[in-house]
């Protein structure tokens, strides 16, 4: 089935919503009168290129059965085929690609290095591994690859924790939850409900799983030190935070500290966010991180750290002091008191008008149905922000930036993604218990660019961790691909280089990750459109 | 203008009772009892003046007449406010919160009392010195109590007319800025006045403090130190000022000075995680590392506790649902 899913106006930066969704796979959650903590935090979506055609396809993850949880009609995840005119195809079930549990995100990565990208569904109560065969279909090998990571698994990213060229899966474990395990929150006068607190459940581990090179994986949590510390995991994105070709991992917690895991090699991670100044607020009292991202916004060199919150809290935006420490510059930049009221998910640093300078987006949606009538001034939809890079501060520009971010939403999932090749990046967000949002971005054409596909080959495959740094004119700026980012989702490999308006590029430089570490320098560079850039490789494609 | 005292003001005044008040009650001999008695019949027929001279002795009735000292308390109150009487209304209220603080007959009168006893000291001070600063100052409390914060700003103004040099005007307009809606001049606008209020009063302590803030908030950490620096200077049980400053110290690396405001501050608010927080930043980049570990705990004891409180605050403590 052929459908649409945005409009083709181009009024505004951002153009699209629910309304061009009608036919789309709805997000179910299953909401019933117990509250089961699950059903208000899901889930994830992804833009990816299974069958390797250039355009980006799109994948939802939805809700199914489980202990708490037995839908009436079935329900599955969805994959979309783009038709490359605007619409796309539910390629689902020959693709082989539906869930098996109650879905929360998605994590797209080619573990094998067969150039086909794999998917990672999390789940509750297992998680499930689809490999690419490269011919439209995908298999089901969790077993083979050992990881299931059995509990409530939310964000997942792949990146190459050891450098060995291949990709290591890391998986948020969220809290010890089951049916039976599920607690009363509410008003025990009435008996009325409504999601509980997390705090009020016990925290647990997250997953690591080096990647053996032979399609299994061993689960070495404990040994590397991701599991020696125990977490309410929302949301994870893989950077390295200290220059020292190694990556670092970023973790959001939800009402306990948020974890940074410090790669200091020979497979072992440091948790060291407390001494950071990441795991709380300034004040010293643990926030609800639930999205995350990393990026060197200032463009200093240095790789900095986002983590959205819920309500009362503000958002963090931690600037990096080069020396494993960390600023919560989120009041200075205006993000603090943009963020007062609300709860974020999906968000993402990205260039969306091309102009060079790394933006922000913010998904936002508080998680407790119940919220409008018990917290004045704090709603269950919630509006999008987009904060402009002036290159002198973070400017907030949601008022002028379409109708989308006058709506509020129940935004959960947000993945990054150019659906329609025209250079400027597109946006997925995916709603709780409703229609996903596929808006297109109209900013971007305003301006030139360069997108870049890089294809490791001594490196991982996807060149998780590659720094590309450009010359154009005056302007100068460094990219840094990072593994995972945002909520539940995963991205369009592609990395868009913003030129403003300026209609050469001078040069591109690509620096390898580990174990390539090469550099290789490209000039004659064309703009305007995708090049493919493979390890090793003199001439870019 | 029409005044709206604010409560709190005149509760402050009137939690200073006579030391009388303060003394062991002794067991009353029956013939007071009975006047007591008395005078509980006779405020119940609406005969104030007669009845207050017999309940004057309430106070003396002992734990075995627990009930007649409530109800002679009350109408104590009750008889005494329609008298005009306050010295006599405000005593037996202290009696009263003192032997039933948790009375809800009591919290009633009390608030009742205190409310009336404020609006009517606030129409005294319009009826004796209507153009008195006071007079102004509070009226322009009452509109920033209504979130008025443009017309009490005007009001703190008018009264600078009358006297620029009056301490506090400015610090209080600078405050209604910072209440409003913020715009992109909330910052200097508010600045302005509050140095402006240390020109007239270089001791006030929350001028530096909130110049501090102002401050931090604009990452000046050199202005942050400063100002947090000379309110914890002139008010060294200022808390927050210390905190601030040990804050600001953290921001610009100077982890060793930090330590004193932190541990001063740690030691006003043992509770807070705030000071461990920070403290235990200060101590690991200064090498103490014994220090930074109990210092984490502390946080992490303090910011638990907290959590605990905001759940209970919030009625979502976990438990059993009722039983239908």
């Amino acid at each position: 089935m052929a459908i649409s899913l945005v409009s083709t106006q181009r009024i505004s930066a951002f153009t699209g919503g629910k309304h061009d969704c009608k036919r789309c796979r709805v997000h179910s959650n299953g909401r019933t009168p117990e509250t089961y903590l699950p059903e208000t935090t899901g889930a994830g979506c992804a833009f990816l290129d299974y069958d390797n055609d250039g355009w980006m396809d799109i994948y939802l993850v939805n809700s199914g059965p489980c202990d708490f949880f037995q839908p009436k009609t079935p329900l599955r995840n969805a994959l979309y085929k783009n038709n490359r005119d605007g619409t796309f195809t539910d390629v689902t079930e020959k693709a082989g690609v539906s869930g098996n549990a109650y879905g929360m995100g998605v994590a797209v990565g080619d573990y094998d290095g067969d150039g086909f990208p794999d998917i990672y569904v999390t789940q509750y109560p297992h998680s499930v591994l689809y490999h690419n065969n490269g011919d439209g279909t995908f298999t089901d090998v969790t077993a083979k690859a050992g990881v299931a990571a059995p509990g409530w698994g939310t964000s997942a990213v792949w990146f190459d924790y050891d450098n060995d060229g291949a990709l290591d899966l890391f998986v948020c474990r969220f809290v010890d939850f089951s049916k039976a395990k599920n607690k009363f929150c509410g008003n025990l006068k009435t008996g009325e409900r409504w999601y509980c607190i997390p705090s009020v459940y016990d925290p647990m581990p997250c997953w690591l799983f080096h990647n053996n090179g032979d399609g299994t994986f061993t689960d070495v949590s404990k040994q590397s030190g991701i599991a020696s510390v125990k977490g309410k995991a929302w949301g994870a994105v893989a950077c390295d935070v200290n220059n020292d070709g190694l990556m670092d991992i970023f973790v959001a917690n939800d009402t306990v500290a948020n974890f940074l895991y410090i790669n200091r090699g020979k497979g072992k991670f440091d948790e060291a966010g407390l001494l950071a100044g990441v795991a709380y607020s300034a004040y010293g009292r643990p926030r609800s991180g639930m999205g995350v991202d990393a990026a060197d916004f200032n463009q200093d060199g240095w790789m900095d750290l986002f983590v959205a919150n819920v309500d009362q809290e503000m958002f963090s935006l931690y600037q990096n002091n080069k020396d494993e420490t960390f600023r919560d510059v989120a009041i200075a930049t205006g993000i603090g008191s943009a963020t007062r009221l609300l709860s974020g998910w999906g968000l993402k640093f990205f260039d969306y008008d091309n102009d060079g300078e790394l933006d922000l987006l913010l998904c936002n949606g508080h998680p407790d149905d119940h919220v409008d009538a018990r917290v004045g001034g704090v709603t269950y939809l919630e509006p999008m922000l987009l904060f402009r890079n002036t290159a002198k501060g973070l400017k907030n520009v949601s008022g002028e930036s379409g109708d989308i971010f006058r709506k509020s939403l129940a935004a959960r999932g947000m993945a990054l993604g150019d659906f329609d090749n025209d250079g400027s990046v597109d946006v997925l967000i995916a709603t709780n218990n409703g229609a996903p949002v596929l808006l297109r971005n109209n900013a971007g054409k305003e301006n030139h660019w360069l997108g870049v596909q890089l294809i490791g080959k001594k490196s991982n495959a996807d060149a998780i961790g590659a720094r590309v740094t450009y010359q154009a004119g005056n302007l100068m700026r460094r990219r840094v691909k990072v593994g995972g980012g945002s909520y539940l989702s995963s991205h369009d490999p592609r990395i868009v280089l913003g030129l403003g308006k300026r209609e050469t590029i001078d040069w591109l430089e690509v620096k390898w990750p580990l174990p390539g570490g090469g550099t290789q320098h490209f000039r004659d560079l064309p703009i305007d459109r995708y090049i493919t850039i493979v390890e090793g490789e003199e001439k870019w494609k | 203008m029409k005044l709206k005292p604010t409560l709190s003001l005149f509760v402050f005044c009137f939690a200073i009772g006579p030391a009388s008040m303060a003394q062991k009650p002794t067991e009353p001999s029956n013939v007071n009892l009975k006047a007591v008695q008395q005078g509980i019949a006779l405020s119940e027929q609406g005969r104030c003046g007669e009845a207050l001279s017999l309940l004057r002795k309430f106070a003396s009735v002992g734990q075995s007449n627990k009930d007649v000292k409530l109800r002679a308390g009350l109408a104590t109150v009750r008889c005494a406010m329609t008298m005009d009487r306050a010295d006599v209304a405000v005593d037996a209220i202290r009696i009263l919160t003192r032997d039933f603080p948790a009375d809800p007959d009591v919290l009633y009168a009390t608030v009742h009392a205190y409310s009336d006893l404020s609006t009517r000291a606030s129409l005294a001070l319009v009826r004796v010195a209507p153009s008195s600063y006071q007079a102004r100052q509070l009226n322009a409390e009452s509109l920033e109590a209504q979130g008025r914060w443009d017309d009490a700003a005007n009001e703190y103004r008018a009264i600078l007319k009358q006297d620029p040099k009056l301490a506090g005007m400015h610090f209080r307009i600078g405050r209604c800025i910072l209440s409003k809606e913020e715009t992109s001049t909330t910052s200097a606008d508010a600045k302005k006045e509050f140095e402006a209020e240390l020109k007239i009063d270089p001791n006030n302590a929350g001028a530096e403090y909130i110049l501090g803030e102002l401050a931090q908030h604009a990452s000046d950490w050199g202005g942050a130190i400063e100002h947090f620096g000379r309110a914890a200077k002139l008010s060294p049980g200022f808390a927050e000022a210390q905190l601030g400053l040990g804050m600001a110290l953290i921001a610009t690396n100077k982890f060793d000075q930090a330590v004193a405001p932190l541990e001063a501050y740690t030691k006003i608010q043992p509770g807070n995680p705030a000071g461990h927080y920070q403290l235990m930043m200060a101590y690991s980049r200064t090498g103490r590392k014994e220090d930074a570990a109990r210092e984490a705990a502390l946080q992490r004891q303090t910011a638990e506790k907290l959590e605990q409180e905001k759940q209970r605050n919030r009625g979502v403590e976990p438990s059993q649902p009722p039983t239908p």
